[in-house]
């Protein structure tokens, strides 16, 4: 976390609040600015470097002991402070540059420039840090550290564009550089060295800005329109109607005691699963449009007026019910509705027309009978067609039809015919299965045990399907099978117990096995 | 020519970036003075002189059709140059606007960073300015009023990128560097023994030299001291 808002330490906010920029609690700024007082703040001392002196350098304990007076914290926070201070680049080491802990002996540090204080709106730029590399590799003659070097080629294949600008800034900023006195260049090094140390720290460092993701929001913004918008959300939440869990539960369980016969998984289909046997009869016998469907379908029309509309066959059925009574338009529309919503989107226009001139005009050829209203805005709607134009009237349809047509269909002869003439089908008989006799110790090769089964198949049409029982196999299990008959080939298999296996291409005639196992 | 120029103006921009960069580091340490201060100003109003002048330049060249293909790659690479220059003038001028803010100078409460500078930045604008010596005319509170302008001139960059960006569409990331990585180094820039960066590197080295020169003068004060004694030894006896 960056220090700018962690720090809560009982210190009065700062000054400077003007518009041009967010004010935080500037409290570890605060601190070291009064670092800074020539009376209440750290002794300073004169670093020497070879044979010049540079000021302004502070012992690591004389730090601690001023944050131990001013704070009036303990010992130990104090210490981890004063290491937070070094870590986030406020304050620098001089004597190990790379070690950035606070150490309360007498080890120097100083105070980073101001331009160089960590702050979230001023993030460390990929350009800058090129500009120091080159800068570096200038002032060193190219002896650049490994990690350094790295991201030096890193950037001039990322940045390549920028690549003669940062050259040419490097060469300005050094030059510029020397315009200064011999200390001030010296501790300016020390402050970019420190800098780019915290920013882009080396491997093996820990870096301390690094804080995982990104956050999605900004601390920064303007609480007060987020927790609006937090109370509108609740106060819709609010508002949701709800539905007791006893009532929902209750039609969750009515609708599976209805369904259950229905469920192929739970109850098993007729003829036979096709995924189990291989065999498409039950698809066959419950196509979109079958002559003569099921009799579970054709009760299932039955159970509500939505399972009628959404079975094809049920649509037809009811459609021969509804011509009868001379209402057979309404069907049609709705149809017609259903294709002009999740039908070709380019023809909306020209569907949408259609419609019209066929049901809603008046005088229409199967003109439909919906209240004045309804057809008023459909009509208004009819001007600017899309999807969802014919959505209240097909609604209006929808519910006449449910309330008053589908009560009498149930109870029609059309229906009850249907159901009549509703077939059910056979189950299918149940797999083949072949005894096999087995003949053991028939004969041992280094690698493999084998052993060996016989039996004879009746003809065969279709897949053959074997399964080895527990008992059978269990010094045997999972072991590879060949298959050898009068069929195209031999099919060696990986037979695990209790479990059926499927062989194909059989014919008719002796089927052998021979089992092998590998030591 | 057009191109020379251009590189010209160019390179003008480049060193009035680089030195008010300098300048813009040494806000709130103890290098900090009204005089930095007034540096600041006159710096950031000649780089801002001389970017409208570069824009007007490289604009009319880049609305030329009648330029060399060449030419015109050219003269892009310039203007990729002149963008990231402006930009990152206009973030050291943000900064030295929130810096400014952060450190005002005749406030006896608030105490300037000991940031252990010690000399001024008078070279430095000099440079930048390109002139001998720097003249010191502004008034004592110009850390204050200079900011109301800077704010203003801030603007005025913003608009003026904001303007280039939508007249001349070069996209940046077709331009091909000139340099090769490395390139500073063939530079003939004297890397002496002036600089105690240099020192610093070898600050360690430097020790055990000294450490082995002394041993050598002792070795050879023993030796001659050995070879006098022998000689007296041979004397007398």
């Amino acid at each position: 976390m960056l220090p700018r808002v962690v720090v809560v330490l009982g210190l009065p906010p700062v000054h400077s609040c003007n518009t041009s920029h967010p004010c935080h609690a500037l409290q570890i700024e605060a601190l070291m600015m009064e670092m800074q007082n020539p009376d209440t703040g750290i002794k300073t001392q004169t670093q020497k470097v070879m044979i010049t002196d540079i000021p302004h350098a502070v012992a690591g304990n004389d730090i601690l002991q001023w944050i131990l007076q001013r704070l009036q914290i303990t010992e130990e926070e104090a210490l981890h402070l004063g290491d937070l201070f070094v870590k986030y680049g406020y304050i620098y080491p001089l004597q190990e540059p790379k070690n950035l802990t606070l150490r309360r002996d007498g080890s120097l540090y100083r105070f980073q420039t101001p331009y160089f204080w960590p702050t979230q709106s001023w993030p460390a730029d990929d350009t800058d840090y090129a500009i120091y590399l080159a800068k570096k590799n200038i002032k060193r003659k190219g002896i650049l550290e490994e990690y350094e070097k790295e991201h030096y080629n890193m950037l001039n294949q990322k940045i390549n564009y920028k690549w003669d600008f940062v050259i040419m800034q490097a060469k300005e900023q050094y030059k510029a550089g020397k315009e200064r006195k011999k200390a001030d260049r010296y501790a300016l090094d020390c402050q970019e060295r420190a800098y780019w140390l915290v920013n882009r720290t080396p491997p093996g460092m820990l870096n301390v800005l690094e804080y995982g993701l990104d956050r999605a929001t900004d601390p920064n913004e303007n609480k007060v329109n987020q927790v609006r918008q937090l109370i509108m959300y609740c106060q819709q939440a609010i508002m949701k109607s709800r539905v007791k869990s006893s009532v929902s539960l209750g039609g969750l369980v009515k609708y599976s005691e209805q369904f259950l016969s229905n469920d192929p998984i739970l109850s098993g289909c007729l003829p036979s699963n096709p995924w189990v046997t291989d065999d498409p009869e039950f698809w066959d016998l419950n196509a979109k449009l079958v002559e003569v469907p099921t009799k579970m379908r054709v009760e299932r029309w039955a159970f509500n007026f939505s399972e009628l509309m959404r079975d094809p066959k049920g649509r037809q059925n009811f459609q021969l019910f509804l011509k009868k009574e001379f209402s057979g338009e309404n069907l049609g529309f709705w149809e017609a509705c259903e294709d002009l919503k999740y039908g070709d989107q380019s023809k909306v226009k020209e569907k949408a027309e259609e419609i019209y001139k066929l049901f809603l005009a008046p005088g229409a050829r199967r003109w439909i009978n919906i209240d004045g209203t309804t057809m008023g805005i459909t009509v208004k709607g009819l001007k600017h067609p899309h999807r969802y134009v014919l959505d209240a009237a097909q609604t209006h349809i929808y519910m006449l039809m449910k309330k008053d047509s589908y009560g009498r269909y149930l109870k029609s002869p059309v229906y009850k015919e249907m159901l009549a003439k509703a077939v059910v089908p056979q189950e299918t008989v149940k797999k083949r299965q072949v005894k096999l006799a087995l003949c053991t110790g028939h004969g041992k090769t280094p690698s493999h045990e084998t052993l060996a089964a016989r039996g004879d198949t009746e003809p065969l049409q279709g897949p053959l399907w074997i399964l080895l029982s527990p008992t059978w196999t269990e010094p045997l299990s999972p072991c590879k099978v060949k298959v050898t008959g009068s069929h195209m080939g031999t099919n060696s298999i990986l037979l695990v117990s209790d479990c059926w296996h499927k062989v194909d291409g059989l014919r008719r005639g002796r089927l052998e096995m021979a089992f092998s196992r590998p030591r | 020519m057009v191109k020379e120029e251009c590189k010209a103006l160019l390179d003008a921009l480049n060193k009035v970036t680089a030195c008010y960069r300098h300048m813009v580091l040494t806000i709130g340490g103890t290098s900090d003075s009204q005089n930095l201060r007034e540096e600041l100003k006159k710096t950031r109003q000649k780089a801002q002189e001389l970017a409208v002048a570069n824009r007007n330049k490289l604009t009319t060249v880049l609305k030329d059709k009648t330029v060399s293909k060449e030419d015109k790659a050219e003269f892009e690479r310039l203007w990729v140059i002149f963008s990231t220059c402006l930009e990152i003038l206009e973030i050291d001028m943000r900064r030295a606007l929130e810096l400014g803010h952060e450190f005002p100078l005749n406030v006896p409460k608030k105490h300037l960073i000991q940031t252990g500078m010690s000399g001024g930045t008078s070279g430095v604008a000099a440079r930048a300015m390109s002139v001998q010596n720097m003249k010191y005319e502004a008034e004592h509170n110009i850390d204050v009023v200079d900011l109301k302008d800077l704010e203003n001139e801030i603007n005025q960059v913003g608009e003026m990128m904001y303007e280039m960006e939508m007249k001349v569409s070069v996209p940046q990331w077709t331009v091909e560097a000139k340099q090769d990585p490395g390139a500073e180094l063939k530079s003939t820039i004297s890397m002496g023994a002036s600089s105690i960066g240099m020192i610093s590197v070898e600050e360690n080295k430097s020790f055990c030299d000294i450490s082995k020169v002394l041993a050598g003068i002792i070795f050879s004060a023993v030796l001659i001291i050995a070879i006098v004694l022998a000689v007296c030894v041979v004397k007398l006896s």
